[in-house]
């Protein structure tokens, strides 16, 4: 703090303060916090609350029955006896509305026993999906990172990396759209494989067109660390691996991949993140022909059974588990958060 | 404790390399004879570096071989050569310990890990870091993380240890010592080294032959006697120590010697390229060759100047004099008795002192 204000002075010192703290309230905790209390109560209406209304509901109908005959009455003294029931009805409705409280916030865990079998099977297979999706962009990225990186001049290096970012200037949803016609069941790849005899193969429908479009989707955030840490190797440590007799499998084993950690922690962390977080790409490519995915499960919770405390506890659960993975990895990995953090 | 390798010879043969346009290596032939400490001294870019990736085998030549202990490299890996390299920044694998380090090769070579691990030990004790086995490179200091470059380099016993300035990284004290310490390595261990250098120190003090290399050629080999006392060339004259230039023209040939008119008066001097009369030459003077004259002192070769600067360099004084045409330096030893030296002074030098060579490029051009 001191030094802080020693490097810029207290005007600006207190700005950056104020600004982090902005920062760190408002895109941190906020929220988290108010997903975490949402997901920890649930309203609660009391015992025999639902009788009541029904009773109350029925009484206002027998209210408006009641006018209407009144209006159709022949004579005063009929008039005069509905009137009689309306003030009646009238009384009961007063007296049971009396009785009729609103529902009370209650804190409770149950949102997060809400979960069943079926629910725990999609949490359990979006996980692993994530996972599988993680590893294919790790293999996929690997050599590529690599070879740019080491292989090729740093003028083609940089052009190559352009190439690889330009597809990501589309919108993420124009690309799966069109991953979506391709591996369509009458798409253009079918239509292929039906000229050499193979297929049509339900590629949306299986759920392998989520895999493909997902790995698309993401690859570059696994590209970009492993290509950042693989450019800091000193080229020399490869040449001295080399003259001291290693191959290129244990050049990799030994020297590449040791120094590659924190690059693979950050791309593994991200691209995992990503795709178990992923709500358009498994909607896009499946639109409800194959498993959902976990996420769909959260939306489907917020906006179609409208019950906010189960969905918040649902998204609570797959942050707990994505962070846990974070953890794992960094733990496998033998990365520090300064490691990543560079 | 010993090394078992012995010294392998290395020669060029006519070896070229061309990178696109770039004549990086003109073809050049050299012989390293085995068990040799040779130096390829030379400024940056002159091609030495070139060199010693053709021997070690990151780089074929583009005409010519290679050829080590007789035997012809050509489409040989770097690891299966008998050589090993010791790089500029040493290259020490940082997330690996010491010991892993050094028993790299063995590694690679399928030794058991006891094994290789004692191996280690055994080389890590010969450079004196038998205690820091277990410890990370970053953990070292400049020159024990230099001994473990070489114990790395010595592990996989080579014939041929070659050496890309592996000293410049350190400061002054450490790299006088380690060039002591690596003269004797190689004297116990009997490789044949070849060191990498654009600073003429190492090269002077370590080795047995030193090649100067400029602008992809070689220029001048020889001892480092040969070097500094009988340049071949204006730019070995330059490049190796410190040297006056005085550019004139030649007026007469006595036998070995020729007499050179300047502006600042004529020599004589030794004309090794036998340079006839009529000839624009170079006259090359080294400062503590040059002695100042007391009065009634002669020299066959004398000059006068004005005393412009002095300076204390510890065991001898530079002194800068201006002739009236330039500016001339002069070492002269401290000894405690020689008066100082003010105002007007009188300089000479005898007929052997100096060396007339043809007028071409130099290494401060």
């Amino acid at each position: 703090m001191t030094e802080l204000r020693r490097a810029f002075g207290a005007p600006l010192s207190a700005l950056i303060v104020f600004l982090a703290g902005v920062w760190i309230l408002g895109l941190i905790a906020a929220p988290q916090i108010i997903m975490i209390e949402q997901s920890f109560w649930t309203m609660q209406r009391p015992e025999g609350a639902a009788e009541l209304s029904v009773r109350i509901d029925a009484l206002y109908n027998r209210l408006d029955v009641l006018a209407l005959d009144h209006a159709a009455a022949a004579d005063d003294a009929a008039r005069a006896a509905i009137d009689a029931e309306r003030v009646e009805v009238q009384g009961e409705i007063t007296a049971l509305e009396a009785q009729e409280s609103t529902p009370v916030k209650t804190w409770t865990l149950s949102n997060y026993a809400q979960m069943g079998q079926a629910h725990l099977a999609i949490f359990a297979k979006t996980i692993l999906a994530s996972l599988a999706v993680t590893a294919i962009a790790f293999v996929v990225c690997y050599p590529i990172a690599f070879a740019i990186a080491k292989l090729e001049p740093p003028r083609r290096a940089a052009m190559i990396m352009l190439a690889l970012v330009v597809p990501y200037a589309i919108n993420e949803l124009l690309r799966v759209f069109a991953w979506q016609m391709i591996l369509n069941y009458s798409g253009p790849l079918n239509a292929a494989l039906g000229l050499v005899g193979i297929g049509p193969i339900p590629f949306l429908e299986s759920g392998t067109g989520v895999f493909v479009a997902m790995v698309y989707a993401y690859i570059l955030f696994m590209v970009f660390p492993l290509y950042n840490v693989l450019e800091t190797l000193d080229t020399n440590q490869i040449e001295a691996a080399r003259d001291l007799g290693a191959g290129p499998l244990q050049i990799h084993r030994r020297v590449v991949l040791p120094h590659a950690r924190p690059g693979i922690a950050v791309g593994c962390i991200m691209t995992f993140m990503l795709s178990a977080g992923s709500y358009a790409v498994p909607y896009i490519m499946t639109r409800g022909t194959a498993d959902p995915w976990f996420t769909q499960l959260v939306y489907n919770r917020f906006f179609q059974a409208t019950n906010w405390n189960v969905g918040a506890a649902y998204a609570l659960s797959l942050l707990v588990v994505c962070t846990g993975f974070i953890f794992v990895m960094m733990r496998l990995l033998k990365v520090r958060l300064k490691d990543i953090a560079k | 404790m010993t090394v078992s390798a012995r010294g392998m010879e290395i020669t060029l043969s006519a070896a070229a390399v061309r990178f696109g346009d770039f004549q990086a290596v003109h073809p050049t032939d050299l012989t390293i004879r085995a068990g040799e400490f040779f130096s390829i001294l030379g400024p940056s870019g002159c091609g030495k570096t070139t060199i010693l990736r053709l021997v070690s085998g990151f780089l074929d030549p583009s005409e010519g071989d290679v050829l080590i202990g007789g035997r012809s490299m050509r489409g040989i890996a770097p690891s299966d050569r008998p050589t090993a390299l010791i790089f500029q920044n040493l290259a020490l694998f940082p997330l690996m310990p010491v010991w892993e380090n050094v028993a790299f090769g063995l590694e690679m070579r399928g030794w058991s890990k006891a094994r290789r691990r004692a191996r280690a030990i055994e080389l890590l004790t010969m450079v004196a870091l038998g205690d820091h086995a277990d410890k990370l490179p970053s953990e070292l200091s400049g020159g024990q993380r230099q001994r473990v470059a070489i114990a790395r380099a010595l592990a996989v016993e080579p014939a041929v240890l070659l050496l890309d300035e592996p000293l410049s990284a350190l400061d002054l004290k450490l790299r006088q010592h380690m060039r002591t310490e690596l003269k004797q390595l190689q004297r116990e261990t009997g490789i044949t080294f070849v060191y990498i250098t654009h600073d003429q120190g190492e090269a002077l003090t370590m080795s047995d032959r030193v090649a100067v290399m400029n602008a992809g050629r070689l220029v001048q080999l020889g001892t480092a006697d040969d070097l500094y006392d009988r340049p071949a060339n204006a730019f070995v004259a330059t490049f190796v120590g410190e040297t006056n230039r005085l550019t004139g023209r030649i007026d007469a040939v006595e036998g070995k010697r020729a007499r050179i008119a300047t502006p600042e008066g004529p020599f004589v001097a030794p004309n090794p390229a036998g340079l006839g009369v009529g000839n624009h030459a170079f006259l090359f003077l080294r400062p503590e060759r040059l002695h100042v004259l007391t009065e009634g002192d002669s020299r066959a070769n004398m000059l006068a100047g004005r005393l412009v600067r002095r300076d204390m360099e510890g065991a001898f004084s530079t002194l800068v004099i201006d002739t009236g045409q330039s500016h001339v330096t002069v070492h002269r030893v401290n000894g405690g008795d020689a008066p100082l030296v003010e105002g007007a002074v009188s300089l000479g030098f005898s007929q052997d002192a100096g060396v007339i060579l043809p007028l071409g490029e130099t290494a401060n051009d």
